[in-house]
Formats: C-alpha cells, sequence, structure tokens
C-alpha cells in the first residue's frame, strides 16, 4: 500500500538540482528541474554511487562517479556507463511542500 | 550496500561544499569551442609546414611537430569526452569523442567502459583496467611505455578481441553483457577504417602517411610522457587518491595539449568538474592537497632517473617529485 511522505519544501531544492531523500532503508533523489519536481531511485544503475551528489542539467542527471545520464522524468538510462533504467516515483506539490509517493 | 569504496574525494578525506563542486560542474559549450578552435588553428599550422617542408630535411622535424599537436589533445579530448565534460551539447561531444579516440587508437565504447575502472579502482592492482605497465617500473618497461609499443599491441589485442567476438575477462567484467554488441561494432567500424587508410598508402596517396600515421607515431611518446606520470611512482592498492596520483606544475602550452590534465590529483578526487574548469578546482581545494610535482620535463626527467637506476641496481629514490616509499629501494 503505496502512501505520500513529504520531502522538503519546494525552495529547499534549487532550480537544476537535486537532493537525497531517506526512507526505511532506501535511498531516493528528488529533482527540481525545468519541467516541474520528479523523484527516482537514489542510487546509480551502473555502481553504488549517491546521485544527489550529480548534477542536473535540464531534466537530465549526470552520475559524479562516471557521468552516467539519466532522463530524470522517465529514469531512461540515457547514454554508457549506465545501461539500466532509474526506477521513478510520483511526486505531487501541495502548500509549497514536495511529497513522494511510495 | 556494496562492499568497494570507489577511489575519489569521498575515500580521500577531501571535502568542499557540495554547492560549490556543482557550480564548478556546471556544463558549457564555450571553453570547450574555443579550445578545439585552437587545436585546428595549430594542426593547420603544423600541416602547412609538413606540406611546405617536403623532399627537404625539415620533413621529419615538422611531422614531429604535427605529431604532438595531433596526438596529444586527440588523447586528451578523447579522455574528456570519455567522461562528457568537454561540451554540454551532448552531439558534439560524441562526435568528437569518435574522431578523438579514432587518433588515440581506441575503441570509444571500450576506452569509455575501461575508464570507469580506472576511476571506481584507481591504481589498485588487477582491478584498474588501465594500469598499462608494470610496476616498479625499470628502464625496459619505460621504454616499451614510451615508445608507444606497448599501448599499440594492448589496444591491437583488446581491437581484434572485440571484432572477433572473443571478449577478455576484465572487458566482461567491466562492460554490461548488453552493451558487448557495440564494442564488436565498434572495433570492426575502426579497425576498417585503419586498414582503409593503410590500403589507400598502399595505393600511392601520401596524405595518410604524411599528416596522419608517422605523425601519430612520432608524437606518440610525447603523448605517453604526459600520460606516464599521472601515477607512475605513486602508491598502488589503496583507496586515496592523493597517494596514487600525481599532479604537477607546467607552462600554458602543456596545460593547453593535456586540457589541465596536469591537474590529475583534482580530477580523480571530482571527474564530474570539466577541464576548463580544473585551474578553478585547484584554487579551491589546493590546501587539502600535496604540493605539484615540479613540471612536465623535470618530473620525467626524475622518473628516467630513477627506472634507468632501478636497472642499474642502484637508489631508486627520485631527488624531488613524490614517490610512494615503497617504491624506494634504499
Ligand atoms: S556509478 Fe554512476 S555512472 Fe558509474
Amino acid at each position: 500500500m503505496s502512501e505520500w511522505h513529504r520531502v522538503c519544501g519546494t525552495d529547499e531544492i534549487d532550480e537544476e538540482d537535486v537532493i537525497q531523500f531517506n526512507h526505511g532503508d532506501k535511498v531516493y533523489a528528488v529533482y527540481n528541474t525545468e519541467k516541474g519536481f520528479f523523484a527516482t531511485d537514489g542510487i546509480c544503475t551502473h555502481e553504488h554511487q549517491e546521485l544527489a551528489d550529480g548534477i542536473v542539467i535540464g531534466t537530465v542527471i549526470e552520475c559524479p562517479l562516471h557521468q552516467g545520464r539519466f532522463e530524470i522524468t522517465d529514469g531512461c538510462a540515457l547514454s554508457a556507463p549506465v545501461c539500466i533504467d532509474l526506477k521513478t516515483y510520483p511526486v505531487k506539490v501541495e502548500n509549497n511542500n514536495v511529497f513522494i509517493e511510495l | 550496500m556494496s562492499d568497494y569504496q570507489a577511489t575519489n574525494a569521498a575515500s580521500s578525506g577531501v571535502v568542499v561544499d557540495k554547492k560549490h563542486i556543482k557550480q564548478l560542474s556546471r556544463r558549457s559549450d564555450k571553453p570547450g569551442l574555443i579550445w578545439l578552435a585552437q587545436w585546428l588553428g595549430f594542426l593547420l599550422a603544423t600541416s602547412y609546414l609538413i606540406h611546405s617542408s617536403q623532399n627537404t630535411v625539415w620533413l621529419i622535424p615538422a611531422m614531429f611537430l604535427h605529431g604532438i599537436f595531433l596526438t596529444v589533445p586527440a588523447y586528451s579530448l578523447s579522455h574528456e569526452c570519455a567522461h562528457g565534460t568537454a561540451f554540454k551539447n551532448r552531439t558534439i561531444n560524441e562526435v568528437l569523442f569518435w574522431i578523438s579516440s579514432f587518433i588515440y587508437f581506441e575503441e570509444p565504447y571500450h576506452r569509455r567502459y575501461a575508464h570507469t575502472r580506472h576511476h571506481t579502482y584507481t591504481w589498485i592492482n588487477g582491478k584498474d583496467a588501465q594500469m598499462p605497465f608494470e610496476t616498479p617500473m625499470d628502464f625496459k618497461g619505460w621504454l616499451l611505455e614510451v615508445s608507444g609499443l606497448g599501448l599499440f599491441f594492448y589496444e591491437l589485442k583488446v581491437f581484434f578481441e572485440n571484432a572477433t567476438g572473443r571478449f577478455s575477462d576484465i572487458t566482461r567484467e567491466h562492460t554490461p553483457e548488453s552493451e558487448l554488441p557495440k564494442l564488436q561494432r565498434g572495433a570492426i567500424i575502426f579497425l576498417s577504417a585503419y586498414a582503409t587508410l593503410i590500403a589507400l598508402a598502399i595505393a600511392g596517396y601520401k596524405w595518410p602517411l604524411l599528416y596522419l600515421i608517422i605523425p601519430r607515431i612520432l608524437g606518440g611518446p610525447v603523448m605517453l610522457l604526459f600520460t606516464l606520470i599521472q601515477h607512475v611512482e605513486m602508491q598502488e592498492n589503496q583507496v586515496n587518491i592523493l597517494n596514487s596520483t600525481r599532479s604537477f606544475t607546467t607552462n600554458w602550452l602543456a596545460r593547453f595539449l593535456y586540457m589541465n590534465m596536469n591537474n590529475h590529483v583534482e580530477h580523480h578526487l571530482y571527474p564530474m568538474v570539466p577541464f576548463h574548469q580544473l585551474p578553478q578546482l585547484n584554487e579551491s581545494i589546493k590546501d587539502q592537497l600535496y604540493e605539484p610535482d615540479p613540471g612536465f620535463f623535470r618530473t620525467n626527467l626524475e622518473v628516467l632517473s630513477v627506472v634507468i637506476r632501478r636497472s642499474l641496481g642502484k637508489s631508486t629514490k627520485a631527488a624531488t617529485i613524490r614517490q610512494d616509499p615503497s617504491m624506494i629501494n634504499s
């Protein structure tokens, strides 16, 4: 049964940036992009690297370790060395707060 | 949770404000395009030197000079594009990645995957896929490396393995199964293109030999002197980049040819920072780093002196450059 969880205030993620959200023993990445807020798994599918340390370029997240790239909106792996897509999660904004559905 | 620690800033105890690193990592096309225009300008000038020195004794020096300006930047650009940091525009990045890797002599997919291992396991024996020579290095090893023969035969073997689908264990380790067909296709395309160049030369066309093949061979040793001092004589099999990797000071021309990779420690700590921001990154963290070694020529001369003395059974202590104690025999 999935539930909505508050991640942060909308002003706590800079434009074109990403923060990490930990819940249970899982790590998520929550993004503020030109197309709105999005969420994906927080660990790269190539090796064990937290994506929140990466950079957001438009709606692409680039992993800081080997610069693999994912499309944030659908989790699609865009370029080597990543080739496995990221799981994405629904996000909503209410009263200037960002929520993720897990 | 994985059982390894990637070799980078976190494993080396280097700390910088995250926002600052992200700021330095911002992508832009302008610095890369300016660099590219300068490179093409140098290549035009050195090509003209070759053209006007044909049938004179100056032909070989002209091809050597052209070879330096062809080969060192091709290596640097291929490396920067493998990281995807050279340009913001991904198409420009990838097109130049293929062209520069062709000159460098490595198939792009293999280059990118092998390089990921070099960053995850920097200078860790058996895991780093880009430890190209035996260590500690002796004079024979130095000759094999700097002549370019070591790299040539290694890459040729990888080309044929990948083109025929007989991938080595290390290639299978760093490349996902689903990506292997891309390596194979890339290797076939590159081998076909190299064969075409050689066929043209045999058929009597002079330009492949004059402007590409011979200059690439002659410029190779200069490129390899740059790459040699990235890690040689440094500490192996541990995760601290400050101990495994060397930065060195150098002049503007070498920094241009090498795309600022003389800041090699800084690059390994934060590989997502583009070449044009490495001097800035150095400014931000220099109080956490060792002093860079003193110059391209001096560092290389000291390395050469060490490897000769190692072959002669004499003391291998370098005069001034950084050297791991395990490399010093007395
Ligand atoms: S760990 Fe993310 S690209 Fe390698």
